[in-house]
């Protein structure tokens, strides 16, 4: 028999698991699905059949078990509060340890993501090429052969000319030049820095007209979340060390991006492999803040202070929870609470904002038509609201967002919190 | 094992996709709510209509193939497993609810229809379901029909047979019969709609049920009450009935859950408390008033420690929050969890009790108590480890011990669980055997190949 070692690290939330079957009820594939298989109880079974040595992790194992949005939508409605999400991610790792990367997750995980400059030059690549396929009509475009193989037809937004990295200063002061507040580092993440540069900007903007000095280290990652929950814990760990030194000596880290921020947070959750990368992990995590929580419980800013931006004037607002935002880091009332104050615009509450989109990282990619039909819900809910704007912190919701309101024809637009503000 | 022919059949009848038999996915077909069994199937079907579900029979029974029903896979006494492996014919693909008319309080749905999911569409029309077994998050029509289910609205409302008006059952020989109506009052012949409701799955796929409605009570009250002692709580259980106040629910706690809650999500419990009861009363305002005002008063004139009516919902759902996550603290503290169901006449509660904390004492293990207490059917749960051959040996003997006790003060071994695979030892015992064989004889009439759930109520 194996030694199973990543795997009898999570069997204690295996054993959590009593059967109870709840999890059918939350689970956006089981939902489209309707087979035992799809949810947590089934693929927490079926790992514990590895566990006692009468199943094998075999590829079709693994194929039940690692489809998974890793919403927690489970996890967090358990009775017996069982870490589903440390089930799959221990699941991977071990598939990861007895198999080794599969080779284009090899290349594009420890080669191309970890390498900063060499991701940021291929997505430019892309970008270069985008005119090869004809652009529909509004801001998405289609992507070149070879991202579109990823995507499968989607409408997957175009890659910024210029990437953000390239936009900023390393320290930016505040606005009126006095003593900073605060010095705040800023964590783009990759989907701000290629695809929305503009949200960083404005956030650096509007951080340091608030007086706080933002850093952005030009030595920052990947935040590492699409890499580790994929299995590959030990290029994970290179870029929570590489994140870690890139941000030391501040008072915060920031980010815009609900993934961003809930990883940097649980490095502490899915990688420490001793009690001192624990302690280390503990300490990095406890100076990050989602940009959300950041204005709201952090600097308390009053509602009069966000001025919106005139082209958003008049319009109908709806909030859709990340994710990574409402159930890794529990941030719910924070984004309602500037919203609903948001002088000049009207804000409505979606039905299910919290159900996830559907996207899942990579999942996505390789089951695009669940992500569809669970897209498809999202898209209901928006339609029920009749709201102008979608308004989110998470870049890789917004890009689902819009592919999916796209191609159900809606006319709403999707935009990050901080877009809104002048 | 299903033959290649047979497969194909089956793949004929519904679709590849709705023919399940990769290994992998097979295991995940092998259990059930319960800790003690496990068995796979050759294969899992998603039928979508009758006719389906008829097909799927009459090919299950000329070629003698055993067939398991399952929905949502809640169950709790170990009815869903397929113990001799065959097929699990599974519902969760006919979940439609068909009609709610609003003017004759009825419904009708599909077998496949998760509780919750029909409760929230009654919602929207005023109405609801009453009887509500704590699976409602995913628990189905067909199983709750079938296991007879029931919750803690016991105690006012009922359970499940109480609603049924009637039924759309597949029968183990593939012919689809109506049985019942729309009416509440139906005499006509044998009430073969009861038949099949608590059948266990064992004589027919429930495919349609019709059910009465009830409108939703404009109001509702909890009130916490706290004990020193089981038997007082047991006596407010009955001077409250007796005062004539009918609470929608009654439900039990023991010291240990009151440990378990205090740790999890504390609601300010004293942990020398020996019992907790939670009352909830509904209906019209000014009754739910009284009523409340009532429990209030008799719980602390006849001894309750402390009384705390909710202050708003938000806390009247932490009360209740606190009872639904007891049985996860149970299944969380034990590798294997015998949860009984035993059921006594309500006035029996405290004997009850106390010989479960007697059996506890003799076989040196612990025993939870939880339940309804205002209709008398108690969860007392025995936590054990089934790989623990001494231990579990004792468990084993502890459950004996609750369920002589249980039929000694004049109650049945199962109030809203079933028999499933968990008490067949007890059942001829509990019956006898004129009684025994008669539904034996029954059961063979209707399922003449025994292909029906096989292995289940009796051995």
């Amino acid at each position: 028999m194996e030694d199973l070692n990543e795997l009898k690290k999570i069997e204690q939330y295996v054993d959590q698991c009593m059967k109870c079957g709840f999890c059918t009820f939350f689970c956006p594939i089981y939902q489209e699905e309707l087979v035992e298989s799809s949810a947590a109880r089934g693929k927490i079974f079926l790992t514990k059949q590895v566990l006692k040595g009468g199943q094998q992790l075999s590829d079709q194992a693994m194929d039940i078990i690692g489809k998974c949005l890793l919403c927690k939508a489970c996890a967090v409605n358990c009775p017996a509060k069982t870490q589903v999400d440390r089930v799959i991610v221990g699941a991977r790792a071990e598939q990861v340890r007895q198999q080794g990367l599969p080779l284009v997750k090899r290349l594009i995980f420890r080669h191309v993501m970890a390498n900063r400059r060499l991701f940021g030059w291929t997505v430019k690549l892309a970008s270069k090429l985008q005119w090869m396929i004809p652009g529909k009509q509004g801001k998405m475009k289609h992507l070149p052969d070879f991202l579109k193989a990823l995507g499968q037809g989607r409408n997957i937004p175009a890659i910024s000319s210029v990437l953000l990295r390239d936009q900023v200063q390393e320290v930016n002061p505040p606005w009126d030049s006095k003593a900073p507040r605060m010095r705040v580092g800023y964590f783009m993440g990759c989907a701000t820095d290629f695809i929305f540069p503009e949200t960083g900007l404005k956030t650096i903007e509007f951080l340091t007209r608030h007086g706080i000095e933002v850093v952005v280290p030009k030595a920052q990652s990947c935040c590492g979340t699409a890499i580790y929950f994929s299995g590959d814990l030990e290029t994970g760990r290179m870029l929570a060390y590489r994140n870690m030194e890139a941000f030391k000596d501040l008072d915060y880290v920031v980010t815009t991006c609900a993934t961003c921020s809930s990883s940097l947070k649980d490095y502490k959750v899915y990688l420490p492999e001793n009690d001192k990368q624990r302690k280390e992990f503990e300490d990095f995590s406890k100076k990050i803040k989602d940009v959300t929580e950041f204005l709201v419980d952090v600097l308390d800013i009053p509602p009069q202070e966000f001025h919106l931006r005139k082209e958003f004037q008049g319009k109908t607002i709806t909030w859709h929870d990340p994710c990574h935002l409402v159930r890794y880091q529990n941030i719910r009332n924070q984004p309602r609470r500037i919203l609903q104050a948001l002088q000049g615009s009207t804000y409505v509450e979606m039905p299910n904002a919290d159900r996830c989109c559907g996207m899942g990282g990579s999942f996505s990619i390789y089951h695009y038509d669940l992500t569809k039909k669970i897209a498809d819900r999202k898209v209901e809910s928006v339609k029920a609201t009749s709201a102008d704007i979608v308004v989110t912190a998470c870049p890789g919701c917004m890009i689902n967002l819009a592919d999916h309101l796209q191609r159900a024809e809606m006319p709403q637009q999707v935009r990050h919190l901080m877009d809104l503000f002048e | 094992m299903i033959s290649e022919s047979v497969l194909v059949e089956l793949q004929n009848i519904l679709g590849r996709e709705d023919v399940l038999t990769a290994r992998e996915i097979l295991k995940t077909y092998s259990y059930d709510g319960t800790s003690q069994w496990t068995h796979e199937p050759d294969a899992v079907v998603f039928p979508r209509t009758a006719e389906q579900v008829s097909a799927i029979m009459k090919l299950a029974n000329a070629h003698r193939i055993p067939v398991t029903p399952r929905g949502g896979g809640t169950n709790v006494s170990g009815g869903s497993i397929p113990v001799l492996g065959g097929i699990v014919l599974c519902t969760t693909k006919m979940d439609k609810i068909l009609n709610i008319d609003r003017e004759n309080f009825t419904a009708t749905v599909e077998c496949g229809v998760v509780l919750m999911n029909f409760n929230t569409r009654l919602a929207a029309e005023g109405l609801f379901f009453p009887p509500d077994p704590q699976s409602f998050l995913a628990a189905t029509i067909g199983g709750i029909v079938a296991e007879n289910a029931g919750g803690p609205a016991g105690v006012k409302y009922g359970v499940t047979k109480q609603y049924l008006l009637g039924l759309e059952v597949v029968l183990p020989t593939g012919e689809i019969i109506q049985l019942g109506g729309r009416t509440v009052k139906n005499v006509v012949g044998y009430d073969l709609t009861m038949l099949f409701c608590s059948s266990e799955g064992t004589l027919g796929i429930i495919t349609k049920a019709e059910f009465k409605v009830n409108a939703i009570p404009p109001a509702k009250k909890t009130i916490l009450a706290i004990y020193d002692d089981v038997a007082v709580a047991g006596e407010n259980v009955s001077l409250v009935l007796k005062s004539g106040v009918t609470p929608a629910k009654i439900e039990l706690l023991d010291n240990w859950l009151i440990h378990r809650i205090e740790e999890a999500s504390p609601l300010g419990l004293p942990g020398e408390a020996d019992a907790v009861l939670i009352f909830e009363v509904d209906g019209m305002a000014e009754a739910v008033e009284k009523e409340a005002d009532k429990i209030i008063e008799i719980a602390r004139m006849n001894g309750a420690r402390e009384v705390r009516p909710a202050r708003d919902q938000d806390e009247a759902n932490r009360f209740w929050m606190a009872r639904r996550a007891g049985f996860a603290m149970i299944f969380g503290r034990a590798p294997t969890v015998l949860a009984e169901d035993v059921t006594v006449p309500r006035g029996q509660i405290p004997a009850l009790i106390r010989k479960c904390r007697e059996l506890s004492r003799k076989y040196d293990l612990e025993i939870v108590v939880m339940g309804h207490a205002g209709d008398g059917n108690l969860h007392p749960s025995v936590l054990t480890d089934i790989k623990d051959r001494e231990h579990f040996a004792r468990a084993e003997k502890a459950v004996e011990g609750i369920i002589e006790a249980a039929l000694e003060l004049g109650g049945v071994l199962s109030g809203e669980h079933g028999i499933g695979l968990e008490k067949q030892r007890f059942f001829r015992r509990a019956l006898g055997p004129t009684v025994t064989d008669l539904m034996k004889n029954i059961k063979s009439l209707v399922d003449p190949n025994n292909i029906m759930n096989p292995g289940k109520i009796w051995d």
